[in-house]
């Protein structure tokens, strides 16, 4: 541990058991420095709980496989919760993460990909993070170890998969190098904006959305209505499709029917419980139950599953897709000492990065305990927000805020909730929320 | 500082004596607080744009809180997570970022 990761560790031990518990026992009168107008009242507040010192000294190596939203975070709790002695190895074969958030804004040049591009310098030089840029082939979940691509092995006390997620190929696809489905963000997302700038006026943007679970509930329907509002401005009479393999909008209902029929009426065209029987990448007809339909911009969102790393290692037992889990730790149900956390594990809750953040801060504090001898916390709460852009100044929001539910051993939504109207106040709101978001997740 | 320190431990041990049941549920405030962390900011040290939690008195958060709870939310997302977590909840939450430095 570094000289700032040790003052960091102590003021963090003073800050959250010590001074805490003096204050829940209502026997401290120094309530801090950011409320001058509120002194020493914490303990009468807070009523009588004591707060107990968090598990510090456990020592041990956790290894974590994928630096994305989950992965990144649950590292760096790891490192904040775990005490100096808990060594924590991030593995990620990018040199930086490409936020799928915003870049739905990409597509109408709003934002441009390198402005969200999160690397993991400050996981590592202000949490101690051992990041570790290579490609894992392999898990063994007995020997309790990770191959890497270069040859070399990680043995860990415990592991942590945060690997996103796979696509389906969709009939009549080899690959996804000319018809992008752009859902993870990179070089599909540049492709996607290339065609829509290309795109003739009068032309037709055909996207296709899995059936539920997927990546991002609100995504597709957000990206519609972004593609929709500029077309309108940059494209006069094109037209936006949307086949949804659901029998309605799967998230934001409210929010999406009201864009799809008042603010984009006209310009996107919705047909719920669509099939997709073939798409010709060559002459971009899709061959649907509704009919041989031409794009002149093709987009299929392909259905989803855990990646083959998590299937190879035995993880995936859930729909033969997605790997199982207990939510109170986020550990596998198919092999001990594993934890899945995110897009690839099967839970209750959507999969989206401020979700897996929440997630990732759950298996992180239950590694914690796990590793001292103790139990997770039994009674975790986790939350979901997402603000989703409509046109290029306004937006709506939705959220959930999910306890954990002892009968059914599930995270259940306790309350949710999504923006009253579409307002350009939302679309205001967006970026600090990214901003603090992507900051609590990257360092 | 040493007659501080002194409270402190006295105050630990009260803890330990007085509410050792408790301990591990109120040991969750931490990680009930990190849901607000997402958009306050790790340890509710907010990047910007949004409060700043940390070192918040917990009458002040609890207050207003409740007061949100009260609201319909409209176009306001703290308006649901105010009514997101029960009243024991809360102040574990409000007690652990009143002893954020």
């Amino acid at each position: 541990m570094n000289l700032h990761n040790r003052r960091q560790f102590l003021r963090l031990l003073g800050a959250s058991s010590l001074g805490a518990l003096v204050h829940g026992c209502g026997g401290g009168g120094d309530s801090g420095t950011g409320d001058s107008a509120d002194t020493g009242d914490s303990g009468s507040g807070g009523g009588t709980t004591p707060v107990t010192p968090p598990v510090v000294n456990v020592s041990g190596h956790v290894v974590v496989v994928g630096g994305g939203m989950g992965g990144a975070t649950v590292a760096k709790f790891l490192r904040l919760w775990g005490g100096q002695n808990l060594r924590v190895t991030l593995i990620e074969r990018n040199p930086s993460y490409t936020s799928n958030i915003l870049s739905n804004l990409v597509l109408n040049g709003q934002r441009t990909l390198s402005s969200l591009a999160y690397d993991y310098a400050r996981l590592r030089d202000n949490y101690g993070v051992n990041v570790i840029q290579g490609e894992v082939m392999g898990i063994d979940p007995v020997a309790r170890k990770v191959s890497l691509g270069d040859g070399s092995t990680q043995t860990y006390d415990r592991l942590v998969l945060a690997p996103g997620l796979e696509f389906d190929l969709m009939p009549g696809l080899t690959d996804y190098q000319t018809i992008p489905h752009a859902w993870q963000a990179g070089p599909q997302t540049a492709l996607l904006a290339q065609q829509l700038a290309a795109m003739p006026a009068g032309g037709t943007f055909v996207m296709t959305i899995p059936a539920a679970p997927f990546r991002c509930p609100p995504g597709p329907y957000e990206r519609a209505c972004v593609v929709a509002d500029y077309l309108k401005r940059n494209k006069p009479g094109a037209k936006v499709i949307v086949l949804d393999a659901n029998p309605g909008i799967a998230a934001e209902r409210a929010s999406f029917e009201t864009a799809f029929n008042t603010l984009h009426a006209g310009v996107i065209e919705y047909h719920a419980a669509a099939t997709i029987d073939s798409i010709d990448p060559v002459t971009r007809l899709v061959q649907t139950n509704l009919g041989s339909i031409a794009a002149s911009v093709l987009n299929p969102i392909p259905p989803q599953r855990a990646p083959r790393l998590v299937q190879d290692a035995g993880l995936v037992n859930v729909n033969g897709r997605w790997a199982g889990v207990d939510v109170l730790s986020y550990e596998s149900t198919a092999h001990p000492g594993v934890h899945v956390i995110g897009d690839a594990s099967a839970t209750t809750q959507p999969k989206a990065g401020h979700i897996a953040n929440a997630e990732a801060k759950v298996c992180a504090d239950a590694i914690v305990r796990m590793l001292a001898g103790q139990a997770p916390d039994p009674a975790p709460v986790t939350n979901s927000a997402c603000y989703s852009p409509i046109t290029a100044t306004t937006a709506s929001w939705l959220t959930a805020i999910y306890h954990y539910d002892p009968a059914s051993r599930t995270m259940k939504p306790y309350v949710t909730g999504e923006a009253a109207s579409i307002t350009s106040g939302n679309y205001e709101d967006m970026f600090p929320w990214f901003n603090n978001l992507m900051a609590d997740s990257f360092g | 500082m040493k007659p501080r320190h002194f409270t402190y431990v006295l105050a630990l041990l009260g803890a330990c004596v007085l509410f050792p049941v408790q301990a591990v549920r109120a040991e969750s405030g931490r990680l009930l607080a990190s849901n607000c962390f997402q958009c306050h900011g790790t340890e509710g040290r907010s990047q910007g744009g949004i409060d700043r939690l940390a070192g918040m008195g917990a009458n002040k958060l609890i207050g207003e809180m409740k007061e949100m709870r009260a609201k319909t939310p409209g176009n306001d997302m703290m308006k649901v997570h105010a009514r997101a977590y029960t009243d024991a909840q809360l102040n574990d939450i409000a007690a652990y970022f009143a002893n954020v430095r």
